[in-house]
């Protein structure tokens, strides 16, 4: 993954400035010089993100920031296909990978490119960095998958709930339960869904972890309590919203 | 971008259900339209040329890639001779070039048709001059086939015992 070859690729990777355009596609829609902040908050599945992003952005718009929310799959054009095709056995890793890459690309163009001209924080419920790691854990290709993702835009800020196996079994037993696919029984690691977890998650953290220096992730530790965690955050996302606030008079 | 990579993903699933198979079965595959046309459109409508490419980068490379050309003349005459009704997107009325869905078709493929003429050079496609009759055509496409045919796998392969 840090071979030298990868500094010059096109396509996703850490060397792009944020607020930019990682790599090819989108020549139609420049965005150079908008005023919103594009914040991702990463990290897999059952780890308190969806909490974490609902308290950031009530704190966020009580100190007067516009904020939008874009979660993964959430596209009105892709959002009903996908779930039809994760319910037949019909979806093989390329489609999938294709489909996410369809649904963010109409996110990209519909929701987060017009909210960050309009001046808006994005709060991103998920970013590239899962379809990576999922389809990466899956097999395919990184090098075509970060050409593929060349059209996203580098977030400002990065966030990565880290947690480890263990703590998320627990979280998610809790919660809802294990299923098909966040236990990745597609992979077929075998008949018990316990073991495919576990495997399966063990296999996403690394390639999550894998992906951290190259693309600037904050390790934000999982582990801890939700306030804990959220002060975490509002102290880093204050920080960097005052540092880019101070060369433009209010 | 959603145009080109729902296309992608319809092409991927074609991909892997209807010409692989059939491929690794030693048969023939006639695919009415590739990759090229997904090159020569989406770059029309803005999506980066290099882009596109390594997105089709999963693709089977054909063994032979025939290319009709037509002027687009040619090709808007025998539309309305047909008395068809351009479709929206055939006519790139979403570009919002023209109101006119004729002149928007003749706008829309004239740009399309010369991003193919790119792609003929880039990707060493045959072209066969598509204003002659059927039966010409008909004719240069056996020619340009026969010999992907003459070496062939398939009849060796019934040779081999079924296992």
């Amino acid at each position: 993954m840090s071979s030298p070859l990868h500094d010059s690729l096109d396509g996703a990777n850490g060397g792009i400035q944020s607020g930019r355009y990682y790599g090819r596609a989108i020549p139609y829609l420049p965005i150079d010089g908008y005023p919103g902040k594009l914040i991702a908050i990463e990290g897999t599945d059952g780890v308190g993100r969806s909490t974490q992003i609902e308290l950031l952005r009530e704190w966020l718009e009580v100190r007067g920031y516009g904020v939008i929310e874009t979660g993964w799959t959430r596209s009105p054009l892709m959002q009903p296909t996908i779930e039809l095709a994760k319910s037949s056995n019909t979806l093989n890793k390329l489609t999938f990978v294709l489909l996410y890459a369809t649904d963010f690309a109409d996110r990209l163009e519909k929701e987060i490119i017009p909210a960050l001209k309009a001046g808006f924080v994005v709060l991103s419920d998920r970013y590239i960095f899962t379809a990576l790691a999922r389809a990466g854990v899956r097999g395919v290709d990184r090098q075509w998958l970060r050409s593929l993702y060349g059209f996203a835009i580098a977030p400002h800020l990065v966030f990565y709930l880290k947690v480890d196996v263990e703590t998320l079994i627990g979280r998610v037993l809790e919660a809802r339960g294990m299923d098909f696919w966040e236990s990745g029984m597609d992979l077929k690691h075998g008949d018990d869904i316990y073991d495919s977890f576990r495997a399966y998650q063990n296999k996403l953290l690394r390639e999550y972890s894998s992906m951290a220096d190259e693309f600037h992730f904050r390790n934000i530790d999982a582990r801890r309590s939700v306030d804990t965690i959220q002060m975490e955050l509002r102290r880093q996302v204050a920080a960097f919203l005052e540092s880019a606030d101070e060369p433009r008079p209010e | 971008m959603t145009f080109s990579l729902l296309h992608a993903t319809d092409f991927a699933d074609r991909l892997l259900y209807k010409i692989i198979p059939p491929l690794k079965a030693g048969m023939i595959v006639l695919a009415d339209r590739y990759a090229y046309t997904a090159f020569s459109r989406d770059t029309t409508r803005g999506v980066d040329r290099q882009w596109v490419r390594e997105l089709y980068s999963f693709a089977v490379r054909p063994d032979l890639a025939l290319y009709f050309r037509t002027p687009i003349e040619v090709s808007v005459d025998r539309l309305m001779a047909r008395r068809v009704k351009l479709k929206f997107y055939e006519a790139g009325l979403d570009m919002g070039w023209s109101s006119n869905p004729v002149e928007s078709f003749r706008l829309f493929q004239g740009k399309v048709l010369s991003e193919y003429d790119r792609i003929v050079e880039e990707f060493g496609l045959q072209v066969i001059d598509a204003a002659g009759s059927i039966t010409e055509q008909q004719r240069m496409v056996r020619q340009l086939v026969a010999p992907h045919l003459a070496t062939s796998p398939v009849e060796m392969s019934d040779e081999q015992p079924v296992a």
